[in-house]
């Protein structure tokens, strides 16, 4: 390239771009694809003890696709993911209803704020808080007894999947309420009038407009609550008990205390596939189904 | 009929609002609570743990170092978010959904993957983990808010704007710092608050790259298992809690006594 | 005084596939107001931001004051811009943006506040210096954008649709001003428009352009009068077509028969070059006239049947077939006292005269 047309292309669309959006993207290429690759690499050699054999294998890929003891780990992430996902939606469902259609609109920052309050405080702190909630003293026994409710404490909230799923869904919560609530807002209000003006009774209205119309913002909110839940790991570990450990605690342990890191790599490159996957198969579906509607 | 719908729904909001803030109120019920076990039934009215936040050398030196990464952090990833959303919103080129795509992608990456890579590369180099390699985990994934903040502001701006400064006799450089920058100074700040509270509440990456030092939330994780002092980090949590809140609202105030004073309309805002 | 201030040549720029311009050759005079006309779309807007440097062409040309354009950015042309939303900095005074320009020529400040107290005199805004920009009206906001083009004493000024966000009163006066205005300074001017009654009002040349190209580029009148094109005829007022045939061509007389008025003999002149074997004679609504008195006479004369009415105030615009002709006509009538209204099924004469059909 000749300095002239080097002068000119700096000045192009395509120059310009490029230059601008170098320093992010070699910052992700550096520090994020270089690693990923590296990683996805590591997958495929063997750990013997102190050395790294750099032979090609798939036997790390055999072994997390085999072993029931990841098969059940990697399950259960998902199950669990899944569970968050569809509780978290459908109790965060009702309260966007709510703020968008019972609200007075100068209201309606003041409750979206009031609803993100509780998040602002440390992500661990709330995680350990529901161990002190559910636990075997905590507030949910403590009540119920003194209530008369239970003679003894429950110990089925604790320590296992179900605490898992109660405390992700808290942690969730906004992630889910906000994109339904902007799904809401954007639904000309006269669309409504129109459907009552036509005879619809308010249930009818509602399966027929307001949550058709919704499904843009409960299927994002779905995304937005199932992808980081499948790889979260601080909520396992503090209220999941050893029967609510998921895959990320299994790969923690292998790069850490296992030293095994090829095999917490294929552990990570598998759930990191099956992820992809099943976010892209959930996204052509709702795909389809918004176009069809449309 | 309406009426009792609309009540079940009202019904449901409170219960639904108390499991929001179930977590939040126990924090200040246990970092007044006189009993180092963080565990019903309560034992008395003590500012103890208030006073010993004090004292906790190793406390200190955690918030020290999550503010130290969490400024960094904003302002990096802040600058490199600008570069991406303006190129994007601004400019067509060559692969752009490719190149912008993989600066988005630790939005959808599970952080302990985000960890777990960078740990293995920096080892594999041998170099000592840092604070510094905390900074880099945390630049990549706060770098997609800030891209995603800031390409708002770019594209609510009017284009001629710049084109009129650039018309005018103006470089675009110059233009950028005496147009665009003062107009989106609320993306700007939007970003770096976020980018600053997603780095200073980060546990995973911070835990998978600490070396010797620590961040507040690896000195939280190592609290929770060790619990002596737990009391002591619910008191933090509570004035962490409350000066955000107070932060908020009255940044709040302003912006309204700002607007009043100008006499444009109110959009948006908090209250 | 006919010095050239702008030249293009074969300027042509596409987008990805769309041709935006496709070989645009003009000359533009200095002191002139030039307009680009076309509907939205046709590359008027991608003309002016080529000549403003914000584009690059493919290929092709600009001079501007004889100086090549080629590699030369907007902020180093001697030109200025007055844009469509008329880019007022909202973060800055009024005396702050009309200044803006002004910045690098590093003035005294008793000679910049005096050069800005001119500028916003010229455009009648005189006291408004220190007024926040975001508190102006749009006109004002028009009169600002002007007043920080002027400043900077631009060799060509040019307009991207100035006054199509103002309201129809407001946008009369300001076509009236900015003629006044472009008189006063003789700066040339060049303006681009969706709005033809705009444009015949303002300019002195009009290039109309559709799809990329210039399809006409003359005065007011004669893009009126001798439209070269029926895609010209049309876009610009509105226009009869009837089918034609040539009996005869001629040195400098053209014999041609028209559906509905009959034979006639024509001057060269109003035949475009573009009429074919099929031609279509084209006469304006306006010069038609219908014959309400029986004693009224026309040179020449025919008959046809009212279809349709549309009452407009001043004038009544009506349907007609002419009798022996396929296709309707408008004619338009002022409504004057004691004139009355037709009803469709009316027989009526209309007059019309031979100079003022083109054959097309």
């Amino acid at each position: 390239m000749s300095p002239g047309s080097l002068r000119s292309w700096l000045r192009s669309p395509d120059g310009r771009g490029l230059t601008l959006v170098s320093p992010p993207f070699i910052y992700a290429v550096l520090l994020l694809a270089a690693p990923l690759a590296a990683v996805a690499a590591f997958s495929f050699w063997t750990q013997n003890y102190l050395d790294l054999d750099r032979t090609f294998t798939i036997a790390n890929y055999r072994e997390v696709w085999t072993e029931p003891v990841y098969r059940v780990l990697m399950l259960r992430s998902l199950t669990v993911s899944a569970l968050v996902t569809a509780v978290t939606v459908a109790l965060a469902f009702p309260i966007a209803y709510f703020v968008s259609f019972r609200v007075e609109p100068a209201r309606k920052p003041l409750w979206i704020f009031l609803i993100t309050i509780p998040f602002w405080t440390s992500y661990l702190m709330r995680i350990f808080l529901w161990k002190v909630i559910l636990g075997y003293n905590g507030v949910v026994n403590g009540s119920l007894l003194q209530l008369g409710i239970i003679s003894e404490p429950l110990n089925f909230i604790l320590y296992n999947v179900n605490a898992v799923v109660i405390t992700l869904s808290h942690a969730w919560a906004p992630f889910a309420i906000l994109p339904i609530f902007v799904a809401l807002e954007k639904i000309d209000r006269s669309l409504l009038e129109a459907a009552t003006d036509l005879g619809d009774g308010p249930l009818q209205r509602f399966f027929s407009i307001t949550l058709p119309l919704a499904f843009p913002g409960i299927f994002a909110a779905a995304l937005i609550v199932f992808i980081p839940t499948v790889g979260d790991y601080v909520t396992p570990r503090l209220v999941g008990g050893p029967s609510g450990l998921m895959i990320s605690n299994m790969i923690e342990l292998q790069f850490k205390k296992a030293n095994n890191p090829p095999l917490g790599a294929a552990l990570a490159v598998s759930a990191m596939f099956i992820v992809t996957a099943i976010s892209l198969i959930f996204v052509r579906i709702s795909r389809r189904y918004l176009r069809e509607r449309a | 009929m309406n009426r009792m719908r609309i009540s079940w729904l009202a019904l449901y909001v409170c219960v639904y609002l108390l499991f929001l803030y179930a977590p939040v109120l126990l924090l200040p019920i246990f970092s007044f609570n006189d009993s180092s076990i963080v565990a019903f039934p309560l034992s008395g009215f003590t500012l103890n743990w208030f006073a010993l936040l004090w004292q906790t050398e190793t406390l200190h030196s955690a918030v020290r170092n999550s503010i130290m990464i969490a400024a960094i952090t904003a302002i990096v990833s802040t600058m490199l978010g600008l570069c991406a959303a303006r190129a994007a919103s601004r400019y067509a080129f060559r692969m752009k959904r490719g190149i912008m795509g993989l600066i988005m992608v630790p939005l959808v990456l599970p952080e302990i993957v985000v960890g777990v890579s960078l740990l293995v590369v920096i080892l594999q180099f041998g170099f000592e983990l840092s604070l510094w390699s905390i900074v880099l985990g945390h630049v990549l994934i706060c770098t997609p808010f800030s891209v995603v903040v800031l390409s708002t502001a770019f594209n609510n701006l009017d284009r001629s704007l710049e084109e009129a400064a650039i018309d005018l006799g103006e470089t675009r450089w110059s233009t950028f710092r005496l147009i665009s920058l003062p107009l989106i100074m609320p993306g700007v700040i939007a970003s770096l608050l976020i980018a600053f509270t997603i780095s200073l509440d980060e546990f995973i990456i911070a835990f998978f790259l600490a070396g010797t030092e620590v961040t507040l939330p690896v000195y939280i994780w190592s609290l929770l298992r060790f619990p002596a002092r737990l009391p002591s980090v619910l008191a933090l949590g509570t004035i962490l809690l409350a000066a955000s809140l107070i932060l908020l609202v009255s940044a709040e105030f302003i912006r309204r006594r700002g607007l009043r004073r100008t006499g444009a309309t109110d959009r948006g805002g908090l209250f | 005084m006919n010095e050239m201030m702008i030249k293009l040549t074969s300027v042509t720029k596409s987008f990805g596939t769309v041709t935006a311009l496709d070989g645009v050759t003009a000359d533009i005079q200095a002191g002139e107001f030039f307009s680009l006309l076309g509907p939205s779309g046709c590359g008027k807007t991608t003309l002016l931001r080529t000549i403003a440097g914000f584009e690059e062409p493919d290929s092709g040309s600009i001079f501007i004051d004889g100086q090549p354009m080629r590699g030369v950015e907007a902020n180093r042309r001697p030109t200025n811009m007055v844009f469509q939303s008329y880019a007022i900095f909202p973060h800055m005074s009024v005396a702050q943006n009309v200044g803006f320009g002004l910045r690098r020529r590093r003035l005294r400040p008793d000679e910049l506040q005096r050069q800005i107290d001119d500028a916003l005199r010229m455009v009648s805004l005189e006291g408004f210096g220190e007024r926040a920009a975001h508190t102006l009206s749009g006109g004002q906001r028009q009169r600002v954008a002007l007043a920080r083009a002027l400043i900077m004493r631009p060799k060509v000024l040019l307009l991207d649709e100035p006054l199509s966000a103002l309201d129809k009163k407001l946008r009369e006066q300001m076509q009236l001003e900015l003629r006044q205005l472009q008189r006063a300074v003789g700066i040339t001017f060049i303006l681009v428009t969706h709005d033809q009654e705009e444009a015949l009002t303002m300019s002195d040349r009009i290039a109309i352009m559709f799809e990329g190209q210039i399809a006409q580029l003359s005065t007011p009148q004669d893009l009126y009068m001798r439209p070269k094109s029926r895609q010209v005829a049309d876009f610009i007022g509105s226009m009869n077509f009837l089918r034609a045939e040539i009996l005869r061509r001629q040195a400098d007389r053209i014999e041609v028969r028209i559906e509905g008025l009959g034979k006639v003999e024509l001057a060269g002149d109003q035949a475009s070059h573009n009429a074919d074997d099929q031609p279509a004679a084209g006469v304006r609504p306006e010069l038609l006239t219908i014959l309400f008195d029986e004693t009224d006479r026309a040179a020449r004369e025919v008959e046809g049947e009212i279809t349709g009415r549309s009452y407009f105030g001043d004038m009544t615009y009506y349907e007609a077939r002419l009798d022996g002709a396929s296709n309707a006509v408008t004619i338009s009538m002022r409504n004057t006292s004691g004139r009355p209204v037709l009803d469709a099924g009316a027989r009526i004469r209309v007059g019309w005269e031979a100079d003022s059909i083109i054959l097309l």
